[in-house]
């Protein structure tokens, strides 16, 4: 066998792993429910519920923002992000948050807001915030 | 009947779109006619001539595109969609240049444009590659210039132009119907991203530009090779342009790395960002085909690898180009460009020239010179080969994990990307780097063809022990304890230990080593591997650099004052921002660090953040100012940029996180003889009935109902006199404590009173002004002492170690790139002047 046909066929498996562990270790865009069988993280796409509480006192903590979120299945579960409140968080119109579920509450590590745009109808603006990132 | 519109300019709209129909019909008939030269006679030189002067006409009106919407910018004609979507009057100058590239309009432009840079230097040098070369040039121009037509054909509409009105850009919106509208309505335009109002931005996307457009150049040799039958002569001449396409895009998504270090606050110069990733996809690539091409250049090996990458490469580009632009990517990325309609455009683009590549491909499949032969495993080639597979292999990796909104749109998928990124990434592409940094280190022992393997394994082993030695300190410092030189003799280490650091480190130092005794070599007279040893120590350092920052940059701004949330929260989370009251210091590791106040420049305001070292006696050591930027857009929000101080070793990063609310009419109504309401922010009204919840920082408001029976202290109510009493409930978020405060309305003698009342606690007070019957609502006003809250900010400070060695890297591997230029540059003078000396003496003779 030629040295080339082994570092093809090596080249070939490490491919297939890159693929795989890709698909693998990616999640898929959940709700409440799901998230809360599964202890991995995951996205929930949603939107805030405005006539709930939203909480942040960044003079006791300026790194706890809670706040309820409604996902696309209609449920209602609290949210829980450790870090700022994103600016105009109340004109969000889609969340995707990133996160898993611990005891009741969803701590979420990274939120993906969609906002409306102020001028144009068609076009909403994304923004991005990262929490901390949970260390275990 | 039209509405004559008042105050608009139509001419330079009128004129810019004539120069985009001319320059794209002038790059059309450039193409048909270059085509028709390199398969027709060549002693017929007609159609060679049609094209150039097509090609020069098209230069020119594409030059008047740029000019006549830079025009339109600058004079601040909001008619046009694109001056109102990207500028405004208040827009410095220098910045204008910014707002060709936040639109997408104006990034093909600068696309387009660097590509006539590239098409005219091919006119004047490609000599015999002239025709066929720039037939696949001016197909690429023709693709990019379509998409800036703007017009419709058979119900498509092709491209979208810059140079669109707003009332067509928005049609049917009610300002449109008054003929008045831009004198009475758009006075200003909505501006430009203020992320993107920054030095760098105003070079790194011509820098990128540039890179992506060199790609083209090339792609198009080896398609001109293989379509004219030169199969083995396209890849001398290809070689130089390659470089460039390297050195430069390398250059530009290094930039962009460091505006985004320096501008944007998530805290890092790399997020492997699906638009980032973008960018580096066809880098690698075009790096790995280099590697390959001169590996077939020197033995003939590896023909169809190299042919392969260096057209792989150029697709990658399109396909990157429609990742971004296509909108494809919305909810995995935050900085790729809106949908503008264009993604079929997009894809059509890619599959011509994916469709004409594979075509030649299998056309000339049996001439293709492919050899059967088997490298020698002690050769260079052997290893540069590998190397470039590795790279590709990586690569492979990135486009894998950045195409699943791909593939969800294909197959309708549902999958959502890794949800840490980049941890994700980091796993995968530490081994792919310590391989290739391994590679480009040992390799530079190895010869071409064969080489003796004891003289190899010496040299190797010297320069694995010394590396060592170096690793070995180079990881004290960087990795463990001697990290105190950096954070300050109380530094204890927490993250966990990760030999694959070291290892990777040590890979690095392996290659610069080696590297640095190549250079040695190079430098008594073997001065022909310069550029590689050069650029190879860059890029070697620059991983050092990466590898370092990113894993060792530790957040000083702990939040250890923070509401206590239970055990479980601490040990998961850190508290990454802190509050600083104005004028109060806080220690922060070293530091000692005070927030002074604020200057505010038009719509920025700067938060100063003053740092300050002290040591045991008392003596100041360190002392310098920070000012991050925040700015409170009525678009983006709070957009916060983060300010950097540099030192020779680290870096300290500081952004502010959340500033508070600021009234801007605060000052003007403060003074308005309010006597009673003094000490209270500017009230705020409210229309509310029954069960309405009003929110403020530290709790809520919910009014519970009407009180009719009113007993007044101090005031008789007689018949005929009215007074109710509206119960407000203050509940505090904290305690959750209820309390019960009663405003009152009252009418007495015809005349209207309010009695205000107060809620301490929160320095609350609130007036019951008015009842709105027909509403069944009620008028309140509700007014908040500022009280304890002085003046804050919110911010989280980074401090990234030995991050210099990641820019330092970049800038050495430009310049090894630029020294590789120039020797391939040379080589190419020095073999046509052989063949003409050989001429020369053909004819002597």
């Amino acid at each position: 066998m030629k040295k080339s046909h082994i570092v093809g066929i090596l080249v070939i498996a490490v491919a297939i792993a890159a693929i795989i562990s890709t698909y693998g270790s990616s999640s898929t865009y959940a709700n409440f429910a799901e998230a809360k069988k599964s202890d991995k993280e995951l996205h929930v796409v949603g939107h805030l519920d405005k006539a709930k509480d939203m909480h942040y006192d960044p003079i006791k903590d300026a790194n706890y923002f809670s706040f309820y979120v409604k996902d696309n299945k209609g449920e209602e579960c609290k949210v829980v992000f450790f870090g700022t409140k994103p600016q105009d968080f109340e004109r969000s119109e889609q969340i995707v948050l990133t996160g898993a579920m611990v005891g009741t509450e969803f701590h979420a590590s990274k939120i993906l807001m969609k906002c409306p745009s102020k001028y144009t109808d068609n076009s909403a603006e994304m923004k991005e915030f990262k929490g901390t990132k949970a260390s275990i | 009947m039209d509405i004559q519109y008042v105050g608009e300019h139509l001419l330079p709209g009128k004129l810019g779109q004539f120069f985009i129909i001319l320059a794209f019909g002038m790059s059309l008939l450039s193409t048909i006619a270059y085509y028709f030269q390199t398969s027709n006679d060549k002693n017929d030189l007609s159609w060679r001539q049609i094209a150039r002067w097509s090609f020069r006409i098209h230069t020119v009106a594409l030059i008047g595109i740029i000019a006549a919407l830079f025009f339109i910018i600058y004079n601040h004609y909001f008619e046009y969609n694109y001056a109102y979507s990207h500028s405004s009057r208040s827009l410095p100058t220098h910045y204008m240049i910014s707002c060709f590239w936040e639109g997408q309009e104006g990034s093909f432009l600068l696309w387009a444009f660097w590509q006539l840079v590239f098409g005219n230097v091919l006119i004047r040098f490609a000599k015999d590659w002239e025709d066929s070369v720039m037939t696949i040039v001016g197909l690429s121009q023709v693709f990019i210039l379509s998409m800036l037509l703007g017009v419709e054909v058979f119900g498509y509409r092709i491209g979208s132009s810059p140079f669109i009105l707003l009332r067509d850009a928005m049609q049917g919106a009610p300002i449109f119907q008054d003929p008045q509208y831009l004198v009475k309505y758009i006075q200003d335009g909505r501006g430009l991203n203020p992320l993107l109002q920054n030095y760098w931005m105003v070079i790194h996307p011509p820098t990128l530009f540039f890179g992506f457009a060199s790609m083209v150049v090339p792609f198009a040799y080896a398609m001109a090779g293989l379509w004219t039958k030169r199969l083995k002569e396209w890849v001398k001449p290809a070689l130089p342009y390659a470089l460039v396409a390297v050195m430069v895009l390398g250059t530009g998504i290094i930039m962009g790395a460091f505006w985004a270090y320096e501008a944007l606050n998530f805290g890092g110069f790399w997020a492997w960002d699906p638009v980032e990733n973008a960018s580096l996809i066809p880098w690698l690539t075009m790096i790995s085909a280099i590697h390959v091409l001169v590996v077939y250049k020197n033995t003939g090996h590896s023909y169809f690898t190299a042919l392969f990458l260096v057209l792989i490469s150029f697709i990658l580009v399109l396909y990157a180009s429609f990742l971004t632009r296509s909108g494809i990517l919305g909810e995995t990325s935050v900085h790729a460009f809106t949908d503008l309609g264009m993604s079929g455009q997009l894809v059509i683009y890619v599959l011509v020239f994916l469709a004409l590549s594979t075509w030649l491909i299998v056309k000339n499949w049996k001439q293709l010179p492919i050899t059967e032969k088997d490298e020698h495993i002690y050769s260079r080639e052997f290893w540069m080969f590998i190397g470039a597979l590795v790279m590709t292999l990586s690569c492979l990796q990135v486009i894998a994990t950045t195409s699943i909104p791909v593939y969800n749109k294909l197959f309708n998928g549902n999958v959502a990307p890794p949800v840490d990124p980049v941890g994700f990434y980091n796993q995968w592409q530490m081994p792919f780097a310590v391989i290739v940094a391994l590679i480009s280190a040992f390799a530079q022992y190895l010869k071409y063809k064969k080489t003796d393997s004891v003289k190899f394994w010496i040299n190797t082993g010297v320069s694995l022990l010394m590396s060592a030695l170096v690793t070995a300190v180079v990881v004290y410092y960087t990795l463990l304890g001697g990290l105190k030189l950096v954070f300050g003799e109380n530094y204890h280490n927490d993250n966990p230990f990760n030999w694959m650091f070291v290892i990777l480190i040590y890979a690095c130092v392996f290659s610069v080593i080696t590297n640095a005794k190549i250079l040695g070599e190079a430098i008594k007279g073997k001065f022909k591997l310069t550029g590689s040893a050069v650029a190879h120590m860059g890029f070697a350092l620059m991983l050092i650099g990466a590898t370092i920052a990113a894993s060792q940059k530790r957040v000083i701004s702990i939040n250890t004052s923070g509401f206590d949330y239970g055990k479980e929260f601490d040990s998961k989370n850190k508290r990454e921002n802190v509050l600083l009251w104005k004028g109060e210091s806080m220690k922060m590791d070293k530091y000692l660090v005070t927030y002074t106040g604020d200057t505010t420049e038009g719509v920025n305001t700067y938060y100063r953040v003053n740092y300050k070292v002290v040591d045991e006696s008392n003596k100041v050591v360190e002392n310098f100012d920070l000012n991050p930027l925040g700015q409170i857009n009525p678009t983006m929000g709070l957009v916060a940029s983060p300010d950097t101080r540099h030192y020779l070793t680290h870096d300290i990063y500081t952004h502010v996180s959340s500033v508070p609310k600021r009234e801007e009419d605060a000052a003007a109504e403060g003074h308005d003889g309010h006597a009673e309401d003094e000490g209270y922010n500017p009230p705020s009204t409210y229309k509310v009935s029954v069960g309405d919840t009003i929110n403020f920082d530290e709790g809520k408001v919910v009014v519970r109902g009407i009180n009719k029976d009113v007993h007044l202290k101090d005031m008789t109510i007689n018949q005929g006199d009215i007074a109710v009493g509206l119960t407000l409930a203050v509940i505090g978020n904290s305690d959750r404590k209820e309390t019960i405060v009663e405003p009152v309305y009252l009418i007495k003698n015809r005349s209207q009173f309010t009695l205000s009342k107060k809620m301490e606690e929160f320095g609350l007070k609130f007036k019951f002004t008015k009842i709105i019957p027909d509403e069944n609502k009620f008028e309140l006003v509700m007014l908040k002492k500022p009280g304890k809250q002085k003046d804050y900010v919110i911010m989280k400070a980074i401090v990234f170690p030995y991050i210099n060695f990641l820019w330092g890297g970049t800038i050495i591997m430009v310049i090894g790139f630029a020294f590789s230029i120039s020797r391939r540059l040379k080589e190419l003078k020095d073999a046509k002047s052989k063949d003409q000396t050989e001429k020369m003496k053909d004819v002597v003779l």
